[in-house]
């Protein structure tokens, strides 16, 4: 018998209810479900470079702090006073081996643990159980490849079994020089009036939009890569790795078809740089697929070409906040970087010349789902039912996962897919809850 | 800073007048769309820039704004600023189609430094109002640093620093000028 949110799409037909966008209780359900229970991107081990440096963040709607201890390792804790739930860090970044909360003088170190009480000996009489105070901290916290990921869910799988073989896809971004990437400084924040599976959805699958949504930036300069063909023709796919991820390549058979995917001001170092990501990828992964777009389940999405990286935080049912960085290989010379990231503002986030539209078009898309004879009508998601490439090792052997045409919606099926499996799952995310502790009182 | 005296360009009325005649013109070219007529009150060689503003605190504070060269709002020449122009006229801008209705309120201009030339240095600020479709409804508040350049019988700006207040972006886009 099917379940609930199940019943909110149906995967063979293409349907989905439009109330999974605006409903406060199916939000409020997604903060434990999803956002409590899945590995969620905190940023990249570029941004804490050096012992005691932190950045605040948010895992789901709850803020945390993100530190680099004094022994190199990195903690993240709920950026929230154990006392009376102020937020003892109030920077978006800095150097600090200790956060004092402004209320009432509680001060954590940068491992979690409360160092000191104001009062402890004359007011607390030493009664105070300091270690069942400290900062509440995540479950698990690991990186891949520099993407510093944590979840609440004690029981959730591994980051490599979570990522599965979108970790292998990603390596095309990740890997494709010695070094891998780094964050270039500043983070791109504001608040878009959209349920935040819009953005995640346009990410991961929605490569039929550009010619309407960007053609005018297209038009005007603010190009992402030359056209090899006008209009839908591209060559490429949309690989679904499983596990609610999804990526969007472009394909070349050779060399030349790569170094025609680059603008003017990136071929001498796109040229530069093949040989060695084949040699480190692999023809398929280093020569023949060029990431495109990409989401990785449930808030994060990646655009190759504008080096783009964006966490979509929760904020309400209809109310999302857009993080955004700059990403480039650790090894690209300094000029390249500099290029990269007039690129990128350029295009997309605050300003974007093509993320403002797309934003525009998110905001009408939620306001108008949410009427109430609107939600009696699904939205459709059929494009490409049917349609999957029947044998993706037949193109190339290595090839992981199903693979769908370049446009084609089987990554966003995918996607809601695995939100309703896991909406469904009653299973309570291993949170770490606090142990009731003993009365001290004697009220009586 | 010191305060203005009589004797230097910071004290000068007139030409504290024909920096803020050429303020309100900026701003009604602005609002009533005449982009293609705004962006030629730039140099050639301009650079518009807006920096990102983070919250910082104690050894910290005063290094709230993102360097030149890094990440910011805006980091624009006159090509770009041109084409960004040019895009809101292909009506397909979607984020300003149709456009917003904006008011661009611009005041304590101070002439804050001058050069043998004519070159000034112009600090002001800045409250945009902007209304786009039904409903969106957005204020955005901060400072402009200017460098204006005689080109001419009139000056040009050289160089503009945008300054939001904001550190999260409340509004949903930078879909207008500063």
């Amino acid at each position: 018998m099917k379940t609930h949110f199940q019943h909110l799409l149906d995967l063979n037909k293409g349907d989905l209810d439009r109330k999974i966008f605006s409903d406060p209780q199916i939000f409020e359900q997604e903060l434990e479900r999803i956002f409590a229970r899945c590995w969620l991107l905190l940023g990249h081990e570029s941004m804490l470079p050096k012992p005691n440096d932190f950045f605040t963040t948010y895992m789901g709607r709850d803020p945390v702090i993100v530190t680099r201890k004094p022994d190199g390792s990195i903690g993240c804790y709920l950026n929230m006073c154990r006392h009376r739930g102020n937020r003892v860090c109030r920077a978006d970044s800095g150097n600090a081996r200790a956060f004092t909360c402004p209320f009432h003088g509680w001060t954590f170190s940068n491992d979690g643990s409360l160092s000191n009480v104001p009062g402890f000996k004359e007011i607390y009489l030493e009664r105070l159980d300091l270690q069942a105070h400290s900062l509440v901290p995540v479950a698990k916290i690991a990186s891949y490849k520099g993407l510093l990921f944590a979840t609440f869910d004690g029981n959730a799988p591994s980051l490599e079994d979570y990522l599965g073989d979108m970790a292998w896809y990603l390596d095309m971004i990740l890997d494709r020089r010695e070094g891998g990437i780094e964050f270039l400084p500043g983070t791109h924040k504001w608040l878009v009036h959209t349920n935040w599976k819009f953005p995640v959805d346009n990410f991961i699958g929605d490569s039929y939009h550009g010619p309407v949504s960007h053609k005018s930036a297209w038009m005007s300069g603010f190009e992402g890569m030359p056209r090899r063909k006008s209009g839908y023709g591209y060559e490429g796919f949309q690989v679904q790795p499983g596990n609610g991820h999804g990526f969007g390549t472009r394909w070349a058979e050779n060399r030349e078809q790569v170094l025609e995917m680059a603008l003017p001001e990136f071929l001498e170092y796109e040229r530069s740089r093949l040989d060695e990501s084949i040699a480190r990828l692999g023809d398929l992964r280093g020569l023949h697929m060029s990431p495109m777009h990409a989401s990785i389940f449930p808030n994060v999405s990646l655009l190759w070409q504008g080096s783009a990286i964006r966490v979509w935080h929760p904020k309400g049912p209809q109310l999302t906040e857009a993080w955004g960085w700059c990403f480039v290989d650790k090894a690209a010379p300094e000029d390249y970087k500099r290029e990269k990231a007039l690129h990128m503002l350029q295009r997309h986030g605050t300003s974007g010349t093509w993320e403002v539209d797309d934003v525009d078009n998110w905001v009408q898309c939620n306001s108008a789902n949410a009427g109430y004879v609107a939600r009696r009508y699904p939205q459709n998601l059929e494009m490409g039912l049917g349609d999957e490439i029947d044998d993706p090792r037949a193109i190339h052997p290595d090839i992981r996962g199903r693979l769908g045409r370049f446009q084609s919606e089987i990554n966003q099926r995918a996607f809601y897919g695995k939100w309703a499996q896991l909406m469904d799952d009653e299973t309570p995310p291993a949170v770490p809850v606090m142990e009731r502790r003993t009365s001290q009182g004697s009220c009586a | 800073m010191n305060t203005a005296t009589i004797s230097d360009v910071r004290s000068d009325m007139a030409l504290w007048f024909r920096v803020q005649a050429l303020y309100v013109e900026e701003a009604r070219l602005l609002d009533d769309q005449q982009l293609m007529k705004w962006v030629e009150l730039f140099t050639d060689d301009v650079r518009y820039w807006m920096p990102l503003v983070t919250n910082r605190v104690g050894r910290d504070i005063g290094k709230e704004r993102s360097r030149f060269g890094e990440v910011a709002h805006f980091d624009e020449t006159k090509t770009s600023l041109v084409n960004r122009v040019k895009r809101l006229g292909t009506g397909m801008a979607w984020a300003e189609t149709p456009p917003s209705r904006t008011r661009h309120f611009i005041t304590n201009v101070e002439v804050m430094g001058g050069e043998a030339d004519g070159t000034l240095q112009v600090r002001s600020n800045f409250l945009i109002y902007r209304s786009h479709l039904e409903y969106d409804q957005e204020l955005f508040s901060g400072f402009r640093e200017d460098t204006l350049r005689p080109d001419g019988d009139r000056w040009k700006v050289a160089r503009r620093d945008i300054v939001l207040d904001a550190s999260v972006v409340m509004q949903k886009s930078l879909g207008v000028f500063f």
